[in-house]
């Protein structure tokens, strides 16, 4: 049987604007109409952001609930497991960044396992108070941690809140290639991440992406290597170089094809939940 | 949470050429990084960030 690779598409993020490219959806409608296409091109997850009416990033509860009402009402038959950021807003509060996981019970959440500077001019806070508390109520409320990992440090620090009891395995992770202050995106680099991540966290899964120049780099590779992928305008604006994104959807279409030439198939929601390790 | 590449934006005092680089590669690319891919000259850093909103003005160099 072949293997299945999950395609998680990231419509938004909280930094690419219209100026960047017109296709990015801003608005709830726009957010839940991009992931229903999504998910019709193959995508099984959904990871999303939030916008302010100024196109700014926040983490709003009422913005997140908007688009899944809107998802849901608009197209019932639309089973994409939907993993929601927690952090939309470098300005966020430790409260506003989890209040929507309490209420809205998504079956994932973002969880960023380190702190780091932000493109070199800012600072993108995880404290361990905050990570505990996290770690610790997205096990109470049955949400599952996406580890998100911009470098090596970062796999070694969720192997140390597994070991504490705040995070349960299997872990998945979510390798993030190639940002400013995180690890370059490469081959070589993504290798040393899945190897770290098998040391520290056996038995763990992963996806990955890369931005910009890794995008490709990086997709290719992670499916060689057995993982799974991510893809959309949170980290690539451009569908290739110097070309402009049509949408969301074209992105995820791309990744179907690779998955496919390489001789797997592209995971359903059903089955990325049994591969990550959800209860639906 | 992503913010797609960070790019360092240049011109070429020589040519006039504008370019830019991706940061993750000042390590790959070592003292190639940031010369102008037409003329070789130093570029000249004009700015820094995530796709500015005149992005396509600038060549993206990767080699």
């Amino acid at each position: 049987m072949a293997k299945k690779t999950i395609i998680t598409a990231a419509v938004t993020g909280a930094w690419p604007k219209k100026e960047n490219n017109p296709n990015v959806p801003l608005t709830p409608a726009e957010i839940a109409e991009d992931v229903y296409k999504c998910w019709q091109a193959g995508a099984a997850v959904a990871h999303l952001h939030m916008r302010d009416d100024a196109g700014n990033g926040t983490m709003d509860k009422n913005k997140f609930a908007e688009t899944l009402r809107l998802l849901k009402t608009n197209h019932p038959d639309c089973d994409i497991v939907l993993n929601l950021t927690t952090s939309g807003d470098l300005y966020a509060t430790e409260e506003t960044r989890q209040i929507h996981l309490k209420e809205l019970r998504p079956e994932m959440g973002s969880y960023d396992c380190g702190s780091m500077n932000w493109m070199h001019s800012g600072l993108f806070i995880n404290s361990p108070a905050f990570l505990t508390e996290l770690g610790n109520n997205m096990q109470e409320w049955g949400v599952k941690p996406e580890i998100e990992c911009f470098d090596p440090g970062m796999i070694a620090n969720a192997a140390y809140y597994l070991k504490k009891g705040v995070l349960k395995g299997p872990l998945y992770f979510q390798m993030c290639m190639g940002c400013a202050n995180g690890i370059p995106g490469s081959v070589k680099n993504l290798l040393f991440m899945k190897e770290t991540m098998d040391t520290l966290c056996p038995g763990s899964n992963w996806s990955a992406f890369g931005v910009g120049h890794s995008a490709m780099e990086i997709l290719y590779a992670a499916v060689a290597l057995g993982g799974n992928v991510r893809v959309g305008m949170e980290d690539n604006v451009m569908y290739s170089k110097g070309v402009l994104a049509e949408s969301n959807a074209q992105f995820v279409e791309r990744a179907a094809r690779v998955i496919r030439e390489f001789g797997n198939e592209v995971a359903t929601p059903d089955e990325a939940r049994e591969i990550i390790g959800l209860k639906k | 949470m992503s913010w797609g590449p960070c790019f360092f934006y240049y011109h070429c005092p020589q040519c006039g050429k504008r370019f830019k680089y991706a940061t993750d590669l000042i390590a790959d690319l070592g003292p190639r990084f940031g010369l102008c891919p037409e003329c070789g000259a130093e570029g000249v850093l004009e700015k820094e960030g995530a796709r500015t909103p005149d992005d396509l003005q600038y060549e993206e160099i990767e080699e």
